[in-house]
């Protein structure tokens, strides 16, 4: 089974990595670079591709992000989920999707499919082709958004589908959710569709970060800093 | 009755939907479905029916480009036969009536003056934050008109997030009329959508699945393969020369100085609203490792026998062996029989070991309308597959 590699060395090299089919849930206050340690984990290696859900900043931003992070834009696509309420007229581009708000599941839904069928029949990357089949990893930027636009138990079936297609697909999902906003009901609920949690704490020297489910890891608390799409555990 | 502005969908429906009837298209999360609804309005615009367009979700703007680039600019949505209420009016009434209660009661208060004023054949809903805000009963509530109008069409659109229990609620204890549920198959390769016409109140129907691909803004049923085989010399070559609009056939001479299939004989179709390729298999032995290949992903097989050579019927039951596993719908089709000397059909059925229920049926592949019949039996059995 493919394993998606972390970027971090410390964890790839006791684990190898997120198993094919993983959904990891970032925990994280605000103000945490949580979006940031997303993205790292969503920045896809050679041959792999990626997909963005934001609802958070428009698609030429996560882009931007990824060029920064030294990825290949031809394999990174964003369903961007707020420029059209903006710009209605905005049209779709095989890698940049929009729809007319985070309200608007069935619209997230399709785009979502539409981007997979267009990665695996290769009409994704302008030509180019990455591995087959194609390793793919999904970051949802955020759930916090997506909660404050549908009601939990709405958005916790539409996730539960979303984690299963991944599953089926054997790509990896990555979703960040503020810790501080929501009950722990809320919290739960979500975790209970993740098999790998990765908290985020800040402490006065720095952001700590702990993970959870991933076999051969410990979960203790670990100090990190993100640059340039690159992830850190510091001593 | 009322178009739902895709042909094939009204022929199954027996011509359309009947005027006042509730239609629900019922789509799983993923699956490109949006059309189903989008075709109904653009019909209704185009019989200069009255509608109103329900889009809490989204903004007049938004769903009009939207409504653009999915038609390809066909449909032109600032005609006078349509009011919107659309996110901006949601905006408003959830700041001017807060609690749920008074909400769901200006509404229904707008939904009904929109509709006695305007005289709407067509009410078309965007079901979502309806159901979210004031859940199934509720909603559906303000959808109730009072006496001042004759009971418009009720078409909704929904995110089905429940499955089959949803779609049961609404057919059972909300009475709705026509249930149409849309899924994706969600395999890797190839994926394909299809749509079930799980529900009709006026006439009980078999359940049927159709797949469909969208196409210059239509909803087109669309089967992807259908593979013809059979022995050498059964009459496949002409039976998918005969079935088809176009197609090619890679043939080459035999040792007996007939031609003879040696690659596959391909044809396009487009049948009963359904875009169809047909591909037809070497009959010949050695051409056996290619076979398995040929019915991936196949839809349904028409197996062809010679009616006049029994001494081919191991052949074909040995065929039969191949694509036995596969469990796709399959008919059989006994070519040749305006030739004299036909097997019957007990003695055929026996020689081949199928069961009654396989469909066989006496051609001849030279007559199109024998072709056309045997197809049609096919895509019967393939559309009546839940998936």
């Amino acid at each position: 089974m493919y394993s998606y590699k972390t970027g971090i060395d410390q964890i790839d090299q006791l684990s190898g990595g997120f198993e094919a089919g993983t959904n990891i849930l970032i925990l994280a206050p605000p103000m945490s670079y949580a979006d940031q340690l997303a993205y790292a984990l969503t920045k896809p290696v050679t041959g792999e591709y990626a997909i963005t859900l934001s609802t958070n900043e428009r698609a030429a931003e996560v882009v931007d992000f990824f060029k920064v992070a030294g990825s290949d834009k031809r394999f990174i696509g964003v369903i961007d989920a707020i420029t059209k309420s903006s710009t209605p007229s905005i049209v779709d581009t095989p890698r940049l999707r929009f729809v007319s708000s985070p309200t608007d599941l069935t619209g997230i839904g399709i785009k979502f499919s539409n981007m997979i069928e267009a990665i695996f029949e290769g009409d994704f990357s302008d030509g180019e082709s990455g591995l087959f089949p194609p390793p793919i990893r999904f970051c949802v930027n955020s759930v916090s958004t997506l909660l404050m636009y549908r009601k939990l138990e709405v958005l916790y079936q539409f996730l539960h589908v979303i984690t299963a297609k991944l599953k089926k697909i054997e790509g990896v999902g990555i979703y960040i959710l503020n810790s501080e906003s929501f009950d722990d009901k809320t919290l739960s609920l979500i975790k209970q569709l993740m098999n790998c949690v990765i908290e985020i704490k800040i402490e006065q020297d720095g952001s700590y970060l702990r993970i959870m489910g991933i076999r051969g890891i410990n979960p203790v608390w670990q100090k990190f800093s993100v640059n340039k799409g690159q992830v850190t555990i510091l001593p | 009755m009322i178009s739902t502005g895709m042909n094939r969908v009204d022929e199954m429906l027996g011509g359309g939907i009947p005027k006042g009837s509730r239609v629900l298209y019922s789509m799983e999360p993923g699956v490109n479905g949006q059309l189903f609804m989008i075709s109904s309005l653009c019909r209704a615009i185009e019989n200069d029916l009255s509608c109103l367009v329900i889009l809490p979700h989204t903004t007049f703007e938004t769903f009009s480009n939207d409504v653009r680039s999915m038609t390809a600019g066909l449909i032109n949505l600032s005609s006078d036969n349509i009011v919107f209420i659309d996110s901006i009016d949601r905006e408003r009434i959830q700041k001017s009536s807060p609690h749920p209660d008074s909400a769901q009661q200006e509404w229904k208060a707008r939904i009904a003056k929109v509709c006695c004023e305007r005289k709407i054949d067509v009410i078309f809903v965007y079901f979502d934050l309806l159901f979210e805000d004031f859940g199934i009963e509720n909603g559906l509530n303000i959808l109730e008109l009072g006496d001042c109008v004759l009971k418009p069409t009720l078409i909704l659109e929904l995110l089905n997030l429940e499955g089959e229990p949803l779609l049961s609620r609404f057919i059972h204890d909300f009475s709705f009329d026509v249930v149409i549920s849309i899924k994706s198959s969600f395999l890797t390769v190839p994926h394909f959508d299809y749509f079930t016409l799980v529900h009709t109140s006026w006439s009980p129907q078999p359940v049927r699945s159709v797949p469909f691909v969208t196409a210059k803004g239509r909803i087109v049923p669309y089967i992807p393969r259908i593979v013809v085989t059979g022995p050498a010399k059964s009459g496949k070559s002409t039976f998918v020369k005969n079935a088809s609009i176009e197609g090619i056939s890679v043939d080459r001479m035999g040792s007996d100085g007939d031609l003879t299939t040696g690659v596959m004989d391909l044809g396009l179709l487009h049948w009963k609203g359904f875009d169809i390729t047909v591909y037809g298999t070497p009959g010949q032995p050695r051409f056996d490792t290619m076979i398995p290949g040929m019915f991936k992903h196949t839809m349904g097989v028409i197996l062809i026998i010679d009616a006049t050579k029994p001494r081919s019927l191991p052949r074909a039951k040995e065929m039969i062996g191949m694509l036995a596993e596969r469990g796709v719908p399959t008919v059989i089709a006994a070519n040749k029989t305006d030739l004299p000397g036909k097997m019957a059909e007990k003695e055929i059925r026996a020689a081949l070991g199928v069961r009654e229920d396989i469909p066989l049926f006496f051609i001849s592949a030279t007559s199109k309308d024998d072709v056309r019949h045997v197809l049609e039996s096919l895509v019967d059995s393939i559309t009546q597959i839940p998936y």
